[in-house]
């Protein structure tokens, strides 16, 4: 992903994960649901799925940043 | 739980789990207070990196020298967030009222963990100069609002703003001659970073 790239998706990813803190924060005070759910939607527009390994195989060289 | 888990994306001689991208960024996302732990694997529960850790260049510095411990070292470069200000928030505004305490003295800690770290590489890299580089943004953040996410342009404000600073301007007119011209200096496993550091 180049930098404008992760800039843009960074944007998106804050506003939907911080703008609303768990009303009752029991195990941390954000939903990790959001958080999970903003991850798997960059990965799957990236590297067209959500579900992509992380390890590279040798002939790749795409930059996973 | 305290030893760092890698998650690499080459080949390495070290067990790793089989892990996905999601999985990875959401392990090394899961500060404590923020968001609850991910269990990847054999339900092996993953916090970030926590004190010690929030700055990895001694973590890199050792991987490294694992891989390339032979070859001579040519530069280290280390960016930070510009979150030493970005935290200080030093009246209470509207990030103290949707952040709880916690969250805030989680952010404190984890700014003061880098600036620690930083400090140690300074120490270590006194045998070597111009050889380690750490670019931060550390002004002029301190009257953000973190609960604006359209702060970014802002963010890029402080940013151009510093590297305008002359000093700064300097290094990194340096770095960008040292990156594309290496000099021969030490090799990575002479620098001594392995064994226990904290």
């Amino acid at each position: 992903m180049d930098v404008d790239t992760a800039i843009k998706h960074y944007v998106i990813m804050v506003k939907d994960v911080f703008s609303h803190p768990k009303g009752r924060p029991g195990d941390g005070k954000f939903k990790a649901t959001k958080l999970e759910a903003a991850i798997k939607s960059i990965v799957r527009e990236v590297t067209g799925s959500s579900e992509s390994l992380l390890l590279e195989r040798n002939d790749s060289t795409s930059c996973r940043t | 739980m305290n030893i760092p888990m890698l998650f690499r994306s080459y080949e390495s001689r070290e067990v790793q789990p089989r892990c996905k991208i999601w999985e990875a960024a959401r392990a090394t996302s899961a500060a404590p207070t923020f968001f609850k732990r991910i269990e990847i694997g054999r339900a092996q529960p993953f916090v970030d990196g926590g004190i010690g850790r929030n700055n990895p260049s001694w973590v890199v510095l050792d991987e490294a020298s694992t891989l390339f411990g032979a070859r001579p070292i040519g530069c280290l470069v280390s960016i930070g967030t510009g979150q030493v200000e970005a935290v200080g928030i030093k009246r209470p505004g509207f990030f103290h009222q949707i952040a709880p305490t916690d969250v805030v003295d989680a952010l404190r800690a984890i700014a003061t963990d880098c600036e620690d770290t930083h400090e140690r590489m300074q120490r270590l890299f006194t045998q070597l100069p111009r050889t380690y580089f750490r670019l931060n943004v550390d002004q002029g953040m301190q009257r953000m609002k973190p609960s604006e996410w359209e702060i970014l342009s802002r963010v890029e404000a402080h940013t151009a703003q510093y590297l305008r600073r002359n000093e700064i301007d300097e290094k990194m007119a340096l770095l960008g001659r040292i990156i594309t011209v290496p000099k021969a200096g030490l090799r990575i496993e002479q620098l001594g970073t392995k064994g226990p550091k904290f």
